[in-house]
């Protein structure tokens, strides 16, 4: 099969992977790259725990195959912070007690960074839609959803979202 | 479950007419992807092990969506579900589309995931698949050959089969403008909101002079396709929308389905959530149609 040395964009910065087509996007960010913020659990597409933004939405990296998201930009929990200052949102989470086991935050936190950019001031209910791929199997979702909706707020204050 | 996909050759073609041609060239051996949420799973699961995939996310102006009041809906290949829930005209003129997706769980699949694609993998239980019957939709699909252009309730030949040829893709699908007087309705039992169906219902009702001038029912994870229960159509064709007349086209709707048991739910137990869910789809719709 045909091995390409393909360009990938992650966090702002240009990698040069070797990839083959049926290589899948969570294997090359997490074996080729090192970023095992993305976590990998149920590998059909039901628990969003390997969510990352392509190109600002959120997609299942278990799912995609790598060949397809080449020269896209494409952010993951480790692209969140701004140096030592927490994204708003991963600061919520700390805050409001959001994160157990924390296999599912980095997933929680960049599915809903995408809806904070689509949506400034959702509803709960909103948030609830938002986040309805992301499984928690610990504290369930109330201080989650908790968590997003005062992120929103401190976004819309001025806080860097 | 397979952590790794098993090797296969690649193609990214950028014409549709390259497309066509290796799907010409490989047949069988090769699968179309779109969005990829179903392959990619499918091939994890090592249910499909193709020895060629085609890409058609680099085809150019697949990705467009036109609506406008009393012009109809058409949209391409590639538009995602998000995309056409996400659409303002779609949300208003073509709300029983937009309610079948927006139930879907999850973002992350819908902005994957393309309507073309869901209509391909011709699962029973899909929830756009009713929606579009109900809507009286049709698909354009391009082959090596011709083009031609079918009605959804056309499309579905078994579970998980379609009359596409390997050499065809659909294109695009075209949702026509409803009447005035029209309200649609949207349904769907499940064992949690994330699931895909046990029962769905998708109608439409035009209603003139509190009589029913035309009505559309489509049924989802009742049959090996989803499909169309005309019996329960003709019912309230030229009728009184009277709660008596809805209950006899849900009953009909109900005797016309030939669900299984499995994982999800019994047969006789979708039989008898054919009847409410139609009854509840007719009754929303009804009231939408007088508003």
């Amino acid at each position: 099969m045909i091995k390409e040395l393909a360009n990938f964009k992650v966090n702002g910065r240009l990698y040069e992977v070797i990839i083959e087509p049926h290589m899948l996007l969570i294997d090359v960010l997490r074996d080729k790259l090192g970023l095992t913020g993305v976590k990998y659990a149920c590998g059909t597409g039901d628990c969003g725990a390997c969510t990352v933004l392509v190109d600002g939405k959120p997609i299942l990296s278990c799912l995609t195959l790598a060949v397809t998201a080449k020269n896209k930009n494409i952010l993951t929990i480790e692209g969140l912070a701004q140096g030592n200052t927490l994204h708003p949102i991963q600061q919520a989470f700390i805050d409001h007690g959001a994160v157990q086991c924390g296999f599912c935050t980095p997933g929680m936190i960049l599915t809903a960074k995408a809806l904070l950019d689509e949506n400034p001031t959702p509803t709960r209910e909103d948030v609830k839609a938002a986040l309805d791929g992301n499984l928690c199997r610990c504290t369930g979702y109330v201080k989650i959803v908790d968590a997003v909706l005062a992120a929103a707020e401190r976004i819309r204050k001025g806080g860097k979202g | 479950m397979y952590r790794v996909l098993r090797p296969f050759e690649f193609f990214e073609p950028t014409s549709l007419d390259e497309a066509i041609r290796l799907l010409n060239i490989y047949g069988d051996r090769a699968k179309v992807m779109a969005g990829g949420v179903d392959l990619v799973l499918k091939m994890r699961l090592r249910q499909l092990m193709p020895q060629y995939v085609v890409s058609l996310q680099k085809l150019p102006g697949l990705d467009y969506i036109d609506a406008g009041k009393g012009a109809g809906l058409r949209f391409g290949a590639l538009v995602t579900l998000r995309s056409i829930e996400l659409s303002p005209m779609v949300q208003k003129e073509w709300i029983l589309l937009y309610e079948a997706i927006h139930q879907i769980s999850s973002v992350q699949v819908k902005t994957m995931g393309t309507a073309v694609g869901n209509l391909c993998v011709a699962t029973p239980a899909s929830d756009i698949a009713p929606a579009l019957l109900a809507l009286a939709a049709r698909v354009k699909i391009t082959g090596a050959d011709s083009d031609r252009v079918i009605p959804v309730e056309h499309l579905f030949v078994a579970a998980g089969k379609t009359i596409l040829e390997p050499h065809e893709i659909i294109t695009e699908i075209v949702v026509p403008s409803l009447p005035t007087g029209t309200g649609s309705a949207f349904m769907k039992l499940a064992k949690t909101a994330a699931d895909i169906a046990k029962v769905n219902a998708a109608v439409t009702v035009t209603v003139a002079d509190e009589r029913c001038k035309e009505a559309r029912m489509a049924l989802g994870s009742v049959a090996p396709t989803p499909i169309r229960v005309t019996e329960a159509e003709e019912i309230l064709q030229g009728n009184k929308l009277s709660g008596k007349t809805i209950a006899r086209a849900a009953e009909a709707a109900a005797e016309s389905v030939t669900p299984i048991t499995d994982v999800r739910s019994t047969a006789i137990y979708r039989k008898e959530m054919v009847k409410v869910l139609v009854k509840d789809a007719l009754e929303k719709a009804v009231a939408r149609a007088k508003a």
